[in-house]
């Protein structure tokens, strides 16, 4: 996992700036001039109640929404209406809150779907089973190994994915993002549903992808545990409006969460 | 990597098959493997059936082989990404119309004057392929933007055009009575019905026709084979399974899917021209939406999205129909045609329709996956279960 560490540290160079996104869907505005900057190399958590437009926000960040008004930017590159393969291939994976990994494709070929915008070969190069594919996947199947055992699923790569416990599952799609050999990580809810040992694992492994491999993480999650230990930063949203922001430490005593979160004071 | 896949022969354990390292399958396993032997049976039994079978059986034979490699296209389009397509038809006219214009003489038939651009026969016969990618191309836009069964209704105009050009545009089609089919000629060998005596047997078109459909079928299994197990078969999958996350993973998904139409329509073309060489005569009627209909049976009942399905559903659905017409004078309860009773040619077509519903309602994987049941249940103890972490509870429907 270090071998191209270094190479990449200083592409991972670009902060992610959101400025003011806003999203409607049909009279609901989802997202209403959300601002906030991941800087390079840090873990930035997203939290809020249900519904406060989390999800919307990672799928505006992926380009899977298009905003309504307002700008994203990775560095320079504008990333705002590009579709979301475009915004794929400058480095930016994400994980689902729900699972999307295919039951029945193996573990490998799971992960070797995020070597897509890595590798070339096309219909022709496979059909006829071109040396250069050949070469390819053999050069990027180690790779996979490589990430497998960085996330500690080396074990179950002939496996269908379908047939793995769920926080398994869920550490394969990190693994999956991973394997795009990303600048930007979006990750929605990546411990959630995972039993106390997966859950410590996966903080684990968080960690160490922002330490390693200098990745700037998006995070959406619930675990205050986990986002108040990982988190460099948080962005709280209530009803699709900031709230607040800062470090953990100012945002956990900030009075607009807590009243997001308990209500307002009798 | 691969060394320890779970294509490693059923009767090999672990250990050893980690020990054997090296390529995908080290020569050794194959050897072991039952499978190796079947395959090399089951050829030499292909290789061998035109000395035994008479013409019936071997027209039947070949129309199986054009129905599997049109099969193998539509199971990448409607299997492998999710596309589903009525227009297979059109595109199996467009290979077969395509070979007759391009390999036929211009010559006045039943009335209409044929064009013809006489071009040799196996040149036309790629031209043919090439010529269905094209109408695939054209209509790829289409079929980029549409997914699922919206793209089925779309193509279901691609038959209604295709009928009423293979009906009026008589000067290429000949019209209702279709047009001949020139025989097939490679480097001076003619697949025609030229007597040629081969070990005592007399070698009609059907018999040369068969070696020709098999080494057709057998590179364009190869090649489905490798794209759907390579990188384009993974974003295929990936857009039929989650479409959005297929993006978010940087497959672009619009332009694959057009892709893929392109690809599968020039498998009907080339199925198209096998079928045009079969009949040795080319009528409209036959592509229509029943064609159709019938290609998105075999991969169902063969199983979607594999190369083995469509061939194996292929075989059954263009076989199955013959077997029982054939004996139908053998089965119980049927009289003479015109007695009143059950023809024999109707009992066949129930027996047929009772044996696809009975696929579909007790191997919903398709025929496939009976072959593939009985080679992989051997080693289910050969994964252990989650090996390094005790395996802890799990509680999946905490958040959902």
């Amino acid at each position: 996992m270090t071998t191209t560490t270094s190479a990449r540290q200083d592409i991972t160079a670009a902060a992610l700036a959101v400025q003011d996104v806003t999203v409607r869907f049909a009279g609901l505005t989802a997202l209403d001039a959300v601002s906030f900057t991941v800087e390079p190399g840090s873990v930035h958590a997203v939290i809020g109640p249900n519904g406060a437009g989390k999800s919307t926000c990672f799928n505006v960040l992926s380009g899977v929404y298009r905003a309504a008004s307002g700008h994203v930017r990775l560095g320079d590159t504008e990333l705002t209406g590009l579709p979301p393969h475009a915004i794929a291939d400058l480095g930016v994976a994400r994980t689902f809150q729900n699972l999307a990994l295919p039951p029945h494709a193996t573990v490998a070929d799971s992960l070797l779907l995020g070597r897509h915008r890595l590798t070339r070969s096309g219909f022709l190069a496979t059909g006829l089973r071109l040396p250069s594919a050949v070469r390819e996947e053999r050069r990027h199947r180690e790779r996979v190994r490589e990430i497998a055992e960085f996330i500690g699923l080396e074990g179950q790569l002939e496996r269908p994915a379908g047939s793995l416990p769920y926080g398994q599952q869920k550490l394969v799609e990190l693994g999956r993002a991973l394997c795009m050999e990303p600048k930007v990580l979006l990750l929605d809810e990546p411990i959630a549903g995972m039993t106390a040992d997966e859950r410590r694992r996966t903080a684990a492994v968080v960690a160490d992808v922002r330490d390693s491999l200098g990745i700037s993480i998006v995070m959406v999650e619930h675990d205050m545990g986990v986002v108040m230990r990982l988190a460099d930063a948080v962005t709280v949203l209530d009803f699709g409006r900031r709230i607040a922001g800062g470090t953990p430490a100012e945002v956990q005593n900030d009075p607009a969460v807590v009243q997001a979160y308990l209500g307002a004071p009798q | 990597m691969s060394d320890t896949t779970a294509e490693a022969p059923a009767e090999t354990p672990a250990v050893t098959a980690s020990v054997h390292g090296g390529g995908p399958e080290s020569l050794t396993d194959r050897l072991r493997s039952p499978r190796t032997y079947a395959v090399l049976v089951g050829s030499l039994l292909l290789l061998a059936l035109p000395f035994y079978l008479d013409r019936f059986w071997l027209q039947a034979g070949l129309f199986a082989m054009a129905a599997a490699i049109g099969a193998i296209g539509l199971n990448m389009l409607t299997g492998a990404t999710g596309q589903l397509s009525m227009g297979h038809a059109f595109f199996l006219a467009v290979g077969a119309y395509g070979y007759c214009v391009l390999a036929g003489e211009s010559s006045t038939e039943n009335g209409h004057t044929l064009t013809g651009l006489g071009l040799p026969t196996w040149l036309a016969a790629i031209l043919a392929v090439l010529l269905a990618g094209a109408a695939g191309g054209i209509f790829s836009p289409i079929a980029g933007r549409l997914r699922g069964a919206y793209l089925g209704i779309a193509t279901l105009a691609l038959i209604f055009i295709g009928q009423h050009v293979l009906f009026n545009a008589g000067s290429l089609t000949g019209g209702y009575n279709g047009r001949a089919v020139p025989p097939l000629s490679v480097f001076g060998f003619t697949f025609d019905d030229s007597e040629l005596i081969v070990a005592a047997v007399p070698f009609g078109s059907s018999e040369k026709l068969w070696y020709a459909g098999l080494l057709a079928l057998l590179l364009s299994a190869l090649f489905a084979r490798g794209v759907l197990r390579g990188r384009p078969g993974r974003a295929m999958n990936a857009i039929r399974d989650h479409r959005i996350a297929a993006g978010v993973m940087g497959v672009p998904v619009a332009r694959y899917r057009a892709g893929v139409f392109v690809l599968s329509s020039m498998y009907a073309g080339l199925a198209g021209v096998l079928l045009a060489l079969v009949f040795q005569r080319t009528v409209p009627e036959y592509f229509g939406m029943i064609l159709s209909l019938e290609y998105l049976a075999m991969i169902v009942i063969g199983g979607l999205g594999s190369v083995a399905g469509a061939v194996i559903g292929a075989a059954f659905v263009s076989l199955l129909p013959q077997v029982f017409t054939h004996y139908s004078d053998s089965l119980p309860l049927v009289s003479a045609p015109g007695t009143g009773g059950l023809a024999p040619g109707e009992a066949s077509r129930y027996l047929y329709g009772a044996a696809v519903v009975a696929v579909v309602l007790f191997l919903p994987g398709g025929l496939a996956r009976l072959g593939l049941a009985r080679t992989k249940k051997p080693q289910a103890p050969k994964n252990p279960a989650v090996p390094k972490q005790p395996a802890a509870p799990k509680n999946p429907g905490e958040k959902s």
